[in-house]
Order: structure tokens, then sequence, then C-alpha cells
């Protein structure tokens, strides 16, 4: 099974909406919204309430000669308040509602996808974070093309957290004895907090998916979409203020990969660069 | 049938065949809940039911407004003599479909409602001086027949545009109509420099119709007096500030104001309405 919600940079929904589509898979099932969300649109006509739209979390399925897949995918996450990622009661139920379909289907491995904010630049190719909820899995993520743990990144020792149901959905299906893993696509510090998509990372997360599921896939579509993404960002950068690209340019630099060698930013550099691009979104950057 | 615990029920008045009226807080210049308000002053009301926040709203301290502590409230009222169960409450930080069905449990198996009303006030940028409008939407044709009766049906098409969300009431009818039960939300449009302060006018506009519909005999002599009260008072303000005057003129004319004139605006007729009370 291959899960996911959205998240920063919609990164895992484009990667998991994607290879469901090229893998044409139908729609087999959905949970029913109305104890999770609040409704998303209504529709009036003629004074009269036709349609009361909610949020859809849909299952998926194709049979291939690769074997079966299911796919879940879920348009927003559920929370007890009005937070962005999942958490509380209801995160947990849903989580345990996508696990008992996954063990209905007989499913052996679950994958979910997210971000993975790093200090990297827009130009650099994204590395995809991966993070098992079993260590028996951790050789074969080391074989995976383009791949890092937790513990390859410099300064995080192999900590860290997944935030809302692409985390926490490792963590019940580990209690239930389900092997997974989070593929996390890395997007750039700086265009974090943006309302945009960042198909890029997307491309990172699935090829690392095609390979480990063994899928041959077709990145014209999305290659285009990548194509159009880089122009705004490129368009956005140039309108960053002197300062702030001082410091975005020795993101240039940054290569995970390589934990023992300094890092070309500090922690510090990493925080100015947050605080500097708060100020600017607050202010709205200056048009030309 | 929602789950009980969440309801706490202190008599239980016997209805025969009652209607619903709902007043959500926060609505455009809190007209669901001033309608409520003023139907319990005048129909002499009861509690008989309320719905506990613990599941619904966050408890982690209280907020504090115009000096005063608030406290999410959501009580059911009724009036024995004209069979009318009415209905004020926050909106639910989490749970709504719980929620609402909590309250449509009380309708249905407390007191067999056969309409429920939400009432609800929206921004205009008409100005004061311009008739209230009364719209309607329903959740079936047989409710529609019965509001064509007491009001022109304007027909009303809409669609939640991006970035927003539907209304609670527009929940509460689709949760109604699953149970079969005939609702309507009823909306009139509030000149937005009012929403500081009140809209009579509206609340007018509210009760009129409640009245013919229920047959309430409502006295609105106090209403009309608040009105016409309000609409002197405004008077008062164009006369003084020739800006204000320009700005409400523009607005009878149907032109629209930029932010700043529509800022000013509400700035000055909430001072000096405030000042005035």
């Amino acid at each position: 099974m291959v899960a996911c919600w959205p998240g920063i940079g919609s990164i895992g929904l484009i990667a998991i909406d994607t290879l469901k589509s090229m893998l044409d898979a139908e729609e087999l099932g959905e949970i029913e919204p109305w104890d999770f969300f609040y409704p998303k649109r209504v529709l009036i006509r003629n004074g009269e309430l036709k349609e009361l739209e909610f949020p859809a979390s849909k299952f998926y399925f194709k049979r291939t000669e690769r074997g079966d897949f299911l796919f879940f995918i879920g348009e927003e996450q559920p929370t007890d308040g009005g937070k962005a990622y999942a958490e509380g009661k209801k995160a947990y139920q849903m989580a345990n509602l996508v696990i008992d379909v996954a063990q209905k289907f007989g499913c052996q491995r679950i994958y979910t996808s997210g971000a993975a904010v790093a200090p990297i630049h827009h130009t650099a190719r994204p590395k995809v974070w991966a993070v098992p909820n079993t260590k028996d899995l951790i050789n074969e993520i080391k074989k995976y093309d383009n791949t890092i743990l937790m513990s390859d990144i410099e300064e995080r020792g192999g900590q860290g957290n997944i935030t809302g149901l692409n985390g926490l959905l490792l963590g019940v299906a580990k209690k239930r004895g389900i092997e997974s893993i989070c593929v996390m696509g890395e997007i750039p510090i700086y265009l974090q907090g943006l309302p945009i998509a960042y198909p890029k990372a997307s491309k990172s997360v699935l090829e690392v998916l095609a390979a480990a599921l063994g899928i041959k896939i077709d990145l014209e579509q999305l290659n285009a979409f990548i194509s159009q993404s880089e122009k705004e960002i490129e368009l956005l950068y140039d309108r960053f203020p002197p300062e702030i690209k001082e410091h975005l340019e020795k993101l240039r630099q940054v290569n995970h990969a390589r934990p023992t060698e300094p890092g070309p930013i500090t922690e510090e550099d990493k925080k100015k660069i947050l605080e500097d691009m708060d100020k600017f979104f607050k202010k709205g950057p200056k048009e030309d | 049938m929602a789950e009980m615990d969440s309801l706490k029920i202190h008599s239980t008045p016997q209805f025969k065949s009652s209607s619903l009226v709902v007043g959500w807080h926060e609505d455009a210049s809190e007209l669901g809940t001033k309608v409520i308000d003023y139907l319990n002053s005048k129909l002499g009301v009861e509690v008989f039911a309320e719905i506990e926040p613990l599941d619904f709203f966050p408890l982690g301290g209280v907020s504090v407004q115009d000096d005063v502590v608030q406290f999410p409230e959501s009580k059911f009222f009724y009036s024995r003599q004209k069979d009318l169960v009415l209905f004020k409450s926050n909106t639910p930080r989490s749970e709504w479909h719980r929620f609402l069905n909590t309250v449509l449990d009380v309708a249905e198996n407390y007191c067999h409602v056969k309409e429920i009303y939400t009432i609800g006030g929206m921004v205009s940028l008409s100005a004061h001086t311009a008739p209230r409008d009364l719209l309607a939407i329903s959740n079936s044709v047989k409710i529609r027949e019965a509001l064509g009766q007491h009001y022109p049906d304007k027909g009303m098409d809409y669609e939640t545009p991006p970035g927003q969300r539907p209304t609670l009431s527009s929940f509460l009818l689709w949760a109604a109509c699953n149970r079969n039960i005939a609702a309507a939300s009823l909306w009139v449009p509030v000149p937005f420099y009012l929403l500081p302060t009140e809209d009579p006018a509206a609340c007018k506009k509210v009760i009129e119709f409640l009245d013919k519909r229920f047959g309430l005999g409502i006295d609105f002599r106090d209403l009309d007096e608040a009105v016409r009260n309000q609409n002197e008072r405004i008077a008062r303000v164009r006369f003084s500030y020739p800006e204000v005057d320009n700005y409400i003129k523009h607005l009878e004319s149907n032109l629209s104001l930029s932010q700043e004139e529509s800022e000013k605006l509400v700035k000055e007729i909430e001072e000096f309405l405030k000042k005035t009370d």
C-alpha cells in the first residue's frame, strides 16, 4: 500500500497521485468523511441546498504483473482542533481505518510520503529521507538511490519527527507488525512556508518508490510541471532582498550525505534564513 | 443517535409538533443569538437542555471579550405556549457532525420538531438606509414551499468560493435532510459598518418572519423604536462628519468604497454609536 495525506509543498501527494494515475488504479472505496472533517464546499441552486462536499479519503487498487497495489489518498488530515496536521483521537482513528483496509487486503508493506525541510538550494536535486518502522528495513533503504537515513543527516544522529498522518501511520503499522517506510522529498528551508507545490521533490520520491516497487514510470508530465514550478520559484527568488539572498546562496554548497564534513552553513545561518523569510513574507514582496 | 454523554437534560417538557430556531454566535453582527435573546425575552422561555462543551470546544482556558470572560454555551430553551424550541450556541471547534447530531437528537426525540430554522447575519456592502433583505436556503421542496408563503422566494444560487468553507448552518441543513427533517437557514445582510455594534433593522426582519410563521404575536414597538433611534444617531454622525456622510452617500448610490474609506467609516460609526449608547 502507498498512502498519503497533504503536507508541505504537496510533495507526497503529487508523487503518489502521479504513481496512481500512471498505473491507472481504480477507485476501490472511501472512508466516510463526516465524522472526521468539516465540509469543504456547499452547492446551492435556486435557494435549495443540493450538495455538501467533504474532503475525500479514498482507496484505489491496481493488479499488475509485479504485484497488487493499493493506494490511499487523503485530501485533508483530520484534526481535533484547527491545525493543518493530524493529531489526537481522529488522526489515530483514521490511521487505524487505513491499516484495517491494508490488512484486509493482505498488504505486506506500506509506504507513506511527505516533505523533509532541509537547508538546500532549490537548484539542487532533492534527496529522499527514508524512515522505516523497523530496523530490518535499514539495509534495504541503503540500497535505494538518492536516499538517506536520518543518521546520514548532519547533526541529527538518527533522530527526528514525522508530523501528521504520514508519520502516525507508520506507528500504527508498527503496532500491528506491518513493515512501513516513509519517504520524504527534500524542500528548501526557505520554501517550506509558502503555499506552493514543490514537484521537484515529488519526482525524487517517485523515483525511489518506483524502484522499490519495481514499476516503470513515465516522467514527462511531471517534468513539465517541474519546469513551470522552477520558473515561478526563480522569479520569486530574484525578488528576495540581497541580504536574504546572501544567506541562501550559501545553500548551493550543501550536501547532507557527508555528515563527517563541516556543513557550509551553520545553525545560526539557518535561523537567520527563517527569520529573514518570515519578515520578507510578512512585509510582502515588492512588485517590480 | 449521537452519544448522549454530552447532553444534559434539565427537564422533559411535552411537545406536540414544535419547531426549532437556531442562533449561532460568531455570525455577522451576532444576529442569530440576538434574535434568540429577543425571542427569549418576549416569550418567557425556560432552559430545558444543554450540550456540554468538553468534546466540542477547546477548554485550555477562557477568552475575555469586552472585559468579560467568555465560555462556550449550547442551550435549548422552550416556549410552552408557542410550542417553540430555541437553541443558542457557540459554533463548535471540533466534532461538528456529532455536535449537530446531538442537536438533531434533541429536536427529533425530545421535541418532535417538524421544522428547523437557523438565523444568521451576513456582511453587506449596502447602506443602512436600504431595506433589509431576507434570504433563505432550504433543504427540501417542502420547507421551500412553506417559506414562500411568508417571503418572496429569491431562488439564490451559491457555491463555496475557493479558500472558504460552508457555514455550520449548511452543515446542519444537510444533517437534518439525512433524517428527513425540513430545515432552512435564514440570512439577513447587515451593513458592514454596523457589524461591531448592532443592526436592529436586521433583527426586526427575522423576527417579522418568525412572527408570521409561528403566530408569535410579537409587539414590535420596541424594535421599531430601536431602529428609529439608531437611524437618528447615524444621521447625527453624518451631519457632524461630512466625510462619513459622503461615504454613506457613495454606498446609497451603489458605489463602492476603498478599503481605507471602509475602515474609516466602520471606526467613526462604531465610536459614535458606542459613545452615545
